[in-house]
Order: structure tokens, then C-alpha cells, then sequence
């Protein structure tokens, strides 16, 4: 080989027609992961790239879900007719907390279903296993959504003080779940992110589409509402949705301060390997027809 | 594969479908549905049929019309499109520079966009990184544009940094379309002495040019193709002048309108 310094994997490539079908799966992952690189660099340069400019960019990245969780608050407090002391503190934190991880998954989905179809040059011109763009913008809604949590610490902090009476916890034990349901999360975005960019593919509306289906998925998620008026047969409700039962358990770690149940961790950890495993199986199955139709 | 090949194209074709009428939304989908119609598609088929050997460090220079095909076959040989027929091996690494500006980001500088472009073809950062000033080097941009925005850049000074960037990747194979038209006078003899030099290092390099007299200075051999066949393969002189002839006439050579 003409430079032998280079540790470019595969030698001899063969390129034949194919139905929709995966393609050899190990080589396409082991590509996949050589590469990985590439996804974080193009996370970091979009985000470079789109806030170069504006300072005020980055803070409205954390404004934004910040200001809207107070809005939902007002709104619940009025609907329930006002909070006392001892809930108020725990509704709000209870929606920020939810909001932020919410709004992790939701980026991550809208930013992967546009990737394929707005990376049309890159796509056109270089050879890689596509479903690095959706990974990348899932590493831009991480990225997004990391400097919300001290901004949920804060608001906490700041209420423990006005309102010593609230029963949001202190430091627990139980926020060593939170990286665990963060990565779960995290992987039923990109997950789900896979599935509606292979859509999007095809059907160039997807998008909007998935802003409607984003406005009702959140109004279907504890977020507004806690996990525990759910009871009996109810609770199916949480399990059903994609991101029922990580919300749930981010719930229980960051407002109750517990252990969450064992039910909702293997929900979380079963949504985030469906998520994966179907978004996975229609993107690269069909990944190589996005050349042609873009 | 005979070891000292690297392409083999056997009997490729490639056709795209394009949806004639509508829009490809899920709303035009349900619409349709609804009231029984089918899509309209129409099949180009840009390439028919192709069987090519490219040997390891041959220079193969492809001309042909517009919309004859070549851009195709350069993207199935990169491997981002598929065959619809037929199979394409690759033997090597592969670096493309196919049509101006691989994935430039216009609002990050040069600098940001050729580790942005090497890591997309393959590259680990360090790799990258230790090329980056060579590349920046090679495109010599006046006066510190290596570090704007790609966005303020002329048309030149784009084509410069991008084939920069494929020629310093050191690939086993290089894919040029229409790209050694970049930069100025002085930029093209640097392009052609780099490409000279590629070329003595034993590299394969398939090159789609107009510029004819190119295609004969630096290739071992070319094809011309029209409308997705090829029409003629052999020593570049002789594809050029045939297909200088068929520009002049504006028809085929008799001996070949019944492909
Ligand atoms: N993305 C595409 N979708 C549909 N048709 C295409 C696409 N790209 C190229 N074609 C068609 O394929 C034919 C060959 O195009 P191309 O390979 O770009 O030719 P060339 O590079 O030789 O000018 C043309 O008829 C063109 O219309
Ligand atoms: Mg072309």
C-alpha cells in the first residue's frame, strides 16, 4: 500500500446491488466507530459555526427551556387552583428537570431527522456510514442539554432557601442514577432519530409532522404531570411511551430523591435498545439509497 | 481480483428514479392514496453496462457531454451510490474530490473545514491535524483567508482549498471531477505538478476533466462516455481527438451510433 503509516481499514471494497437489506453489519460498525470522530468534530464545528457570531445564542439554548418551564408552571399552578409552599418548589423543579431531559431527547430527534436531508453536499461527495449524522446531532442536543442541569441545581438551591419547607432533596444517592437514565435517554433520541431521518428521506414533510407528534408526545409525558397520579392499569400509559418510563425515573431521582423502580429502569433500558435497534434497522438498510434521493 | 488492479467495474448500471410530478411529501402520499393514483416516475439510466479494468498507478482520464454519466460512475466507484446492476471492486483507499467543495461548512474558516473534510473521508484528528498546515500551505490563500469563513471566499480560492485537501490526503486512489480548473495560472501548474507527482508515486487516479488538453498531459489512458455508455477506450490522444471531432460535428462517429 502506497502509505503504510495510514490505518485505513478495509482494502479491497466490493459495491453491489442491493434490496433493502443490511448491509455486512460488523464491517459497517467497525467504520462506524473508526469514525466517531467525525460525528463529535461535526457536532462541534455546527455548534461553533451557528454560534460564532452570537454570544446570546448559547444562553438562549438554556433561556429558552428554562422560561418555558415557568410558563407551564403558572399554568399548571392556576389549573390546579393555586400550590402552597410545600409542592410549589417541587411542581417547578419537577418540570424543569423534566422539560430539560425532554427537550435532550426531542433535539436529538428533530436535529437527526433533518440530518440526512440537509447534509446533501457531504452525502454526495463522501463515502461513510451515514448514521453519523444523526449521531452528531445527538452530540449537539447533549451538548445543549448538559449546562441545563446546574441551571436546575441553581433554581433548586436558590428555592431550598425561600422555601426551607419544600420536600425536594438535598444531595442524595440517588442522582448516581441520573447518568444512567441520561444515557438511555440519550440513546432512544438517537434511536428514534435514525427512524425519522430515514423518513424524511422519503417524505419531506416528516419534519413537521414530528413537531405536532413532539407537542402531544411531551403533553403525554410525566412532565407536566407526575408519574404518581398514574395508578393500576394507568400505568400502562407510562410504559407505552418511548419516554415514559426514563421520565419517570428521572422524576424519582431528582424530586423524590430515590431509587427508581425497577420496572422503570428496564423500561428505560428497553425503549433505548427498541429505539436503536428499529431506528437502526431502517436507516441502514436503506442508507444507501439516501445518495440517490437526495 | 488480479492483484494488479485497482477497479474492477463489471457490468455496471446505475439508474435514478425521479418522481415526475409531486413533491415527496407524506401529505401528496396520503392524497394520492386517497384517490387511487400511482407515482409517476421516470428512470434515467446514467450509466449502461460499463466494464472497466483500472490498473494500480494508472492515470484514466473520462470525457464525455453533459449528463453522459461520468459524475455517476465516480460516485459508484467512491462507493456513495449504488449499482443497480452489476459490481464495482475497489482495491485501496479511496480519497474523492467530486464536484467543488466536499461538505464545506461556508460559515467556518478553512482551516475548520479541512479537518472537518478529513475526518469525513476517514482520518483520525491527529492524522488531520498533522496535514493541516501542508494543506493550508498548498492552498496558499492570500493573506490570512485560511482563517475566515469559507463564505468569503472567491470561487478560486473554494476550488484551491478543496483540492488541497483531496490531493494531501494520500490516498491509494484518487477521484477528481472537474477539479483541476481551480485557482489561477500559477495554482493550475502547482495542481498539475502535484498530480505529477501523485502519479509517480504509483497512485491510481481517475480524473474527469474538460480540460481535453489535461486529460492528454496526464493520463495513461481514457474513456469517453455519452449518455451513459462508453463509447471508446484507448491511449488519450486518440479518445480526445475522437471526441474533439464529435464536438466540432455534434454527431457520433458512424462506426459507433449503433451502440
Ligand atoms: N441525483 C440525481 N437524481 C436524478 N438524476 C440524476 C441525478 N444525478 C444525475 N442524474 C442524471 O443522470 C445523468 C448523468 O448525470 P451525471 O453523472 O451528473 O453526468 P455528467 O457528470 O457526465 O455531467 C443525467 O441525465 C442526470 O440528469
Ligand atoms: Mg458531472
Amino acid at each position: 500500500m502506497a502509505n503504510p503509516k495510514t490505518n485505513f481499514a478495509p482494502a479491497i471494497q466490493v459495491f453491489k446491488p442491493h434490496r433493502a437489506s443490511l448491509p455486512p453489519l460488523i464491517p459497517y460498525l467497525k467504520e462506524f466507530w473508526r469514525r466517531r470522530a467525525f460525528a463529535i468534530e461535526l457536532s462541534r464545528f455546527a455548534d461553533k459555526a451557528e454560534y460564532l457570531d452570537s454570544k446570546l445564542g448559547k444562553v438562549w439554548l438554556v433561556m429558552n427551556p428554562l422560561l418555558l418551564a415557568f410558563v407551564y408552571f403558572l399554568l399548571v399552578t392556576v389549573i390546579r387552583g393555586g400550590s402552597t409552599q410545600k409542592t410549589g418548589l417541587s411542581t417547578l423543579a419537577h418540570i424543569l428537570i423534566g422539560l430539560f431531559t425532554f427537550y435532550f431527547a426531542s433535539n436529538s430527534i428533530n436535529g437527526g431527522a433533518l440530518s440526512i436531508t440537509a447534509g446533501g453536499r457531504l452525502i454526495l461527495n463522501q463515502a461513510f456510514p451515514r448514521a453519523l449524522l444523526p449521531l452528531s446531532s445527538s452530540i449537539s442536543a447533549f451538548w445543549q442539554f448538559l449546562p441545563t442541569l446546574p441551571v436546575y441545581v441553581l433554581v433548586v438551591v436558590i428555592g431550598k432557601v425561600f422555601f426551607p419547607h419544600t420536600q425536594i432533596p438535598g444531595l442524595r444517592l440517588s442522582y448516581l442514577w441520573a447518568p444512567f437514565i441520561i444515557l438511555c435517554v440519550g440513546i432512544t433520541g438517537y434511536g428514534m432519530g435514525l427512524l425519522f431521518a430515514t423518513m424524511n428521506v422519503y417524505f419531506r414533510d416528516t419534519n413537521k409532522l414530528l413537531s405536532y407528534i413532539t407537542r402531544i408526545w411531551l403533553y403525554s409525558s410525566p412532565v407536566l404531570w407526575r408519574p404518581e397520579i398514574l395508578h393500576g392499569w394507568h400505568k400502562i400509559f407510562l410504559y407505552i411511551n418511548p419516554l415514559g418510563p426514563s421520565l419517570a425515573a428521572t422524576s424519582d431521582v431528582w424530586i423524590e430523591g430515590r431509587t427508581p423502580s425497577l420496572g422503570m429502569l428496564v423500561g428505560s433500558v428497553v425503549w433505548a435498545l427498541l429505539a436503536v435497534l428499529i431506528g437502526g434497522y431502517f436507516f441502514v438498510s436503506r442508507e444507501r439509497d439516501f445518495a440517490v434521493r437526495i | 481480483m488480479p492483484e494488479e488492479l485497482a477497479i474492477r467495474i463489471e457490468d455496471l448500471s446505475i439508474k435514478y428514479k425521479i418522481n415526475i410530478d409531486t413533491k415527496k411529501t407524506l401529505k401528496n402520499a396520503v392524497m394520492r392514496a386517497s384517490k387511487g393514483e400511482k407515482v409517476r416516475t421516470r428512470i434515467v439510466e446514467a450509466v449502461k453496462h460499463l466494464t472497466l479494468d483500472v490498473p494500480h498507478g494508472s492515470v484514466l482520464g473520462i470525457v464525455g457531454a453533459n449528463g453522459a454519466g461520468k459524475s455517476t460512475l465516480m460516485r459508484a466507484i467512491a462507493g456513495i451510490l449504488p449499482p443497480t446492476e452489476g459490481q464495482i471492486t475497489v482495491n485501496g483507499k479511496i480519497s474523492t474530490l467530486l464536484a467543488l467543495g466536499v461538505g464545506f461548512n461556508p460559515a467556518l474558516s478553512g482551516r475548520d473545514n479541512i479537518i472537518l473534510g478529513g475526518l469525513a473521508s476517514g482520518m483520525t484528528r491527529a492524522e488531520i491535524e498533522e496535514k493541516t498546515e501542508e494543506i493550508a500551505d498548498f492552498a496558499a490563500l492570500p493573506d490570512g483567508f485560511i482563517d475566515m469563513p469559507v463564505r468569503t471566499y472567491s470561487s478560486g480560492m473554494y476550488g484551491r482549498v478543496a483540492f488541497s485537501v483531496a490531493v494531501n490526503m494520500t490516498p491509494d486512489i484518487l477521484l477528481l471531477d472537474e477539479a483541476l480548473s481551480a485557482g489561477d495560472a500559477s495554482f493550475k501548474e502547482k495542481s498539475f505538478n502535484r498530480m505529477r507527482e501523485l502519479c509517480a508515486e504509483a497512485r491510481t487516479i481517475v480524473i474527469v476533466s474538460h480540460a481535453l488538453q489535461t486529460v492528454n498531459d496526464l493520463c495513461d489512458s481514457a474513456i469517453w462516455m455519452h449518455k451513459g455508455n462508453m463509447l471508446a477506450k484507448g491511449k488519450p490522444e486518440a479518445i480526445v481527438d475522437q471526441y474533439l471531432k464529435f464536438l466540432d460535428v455534434g454527431t457520433l462517429p458512424s462506426n459507433l451510433e449503433d451502440m
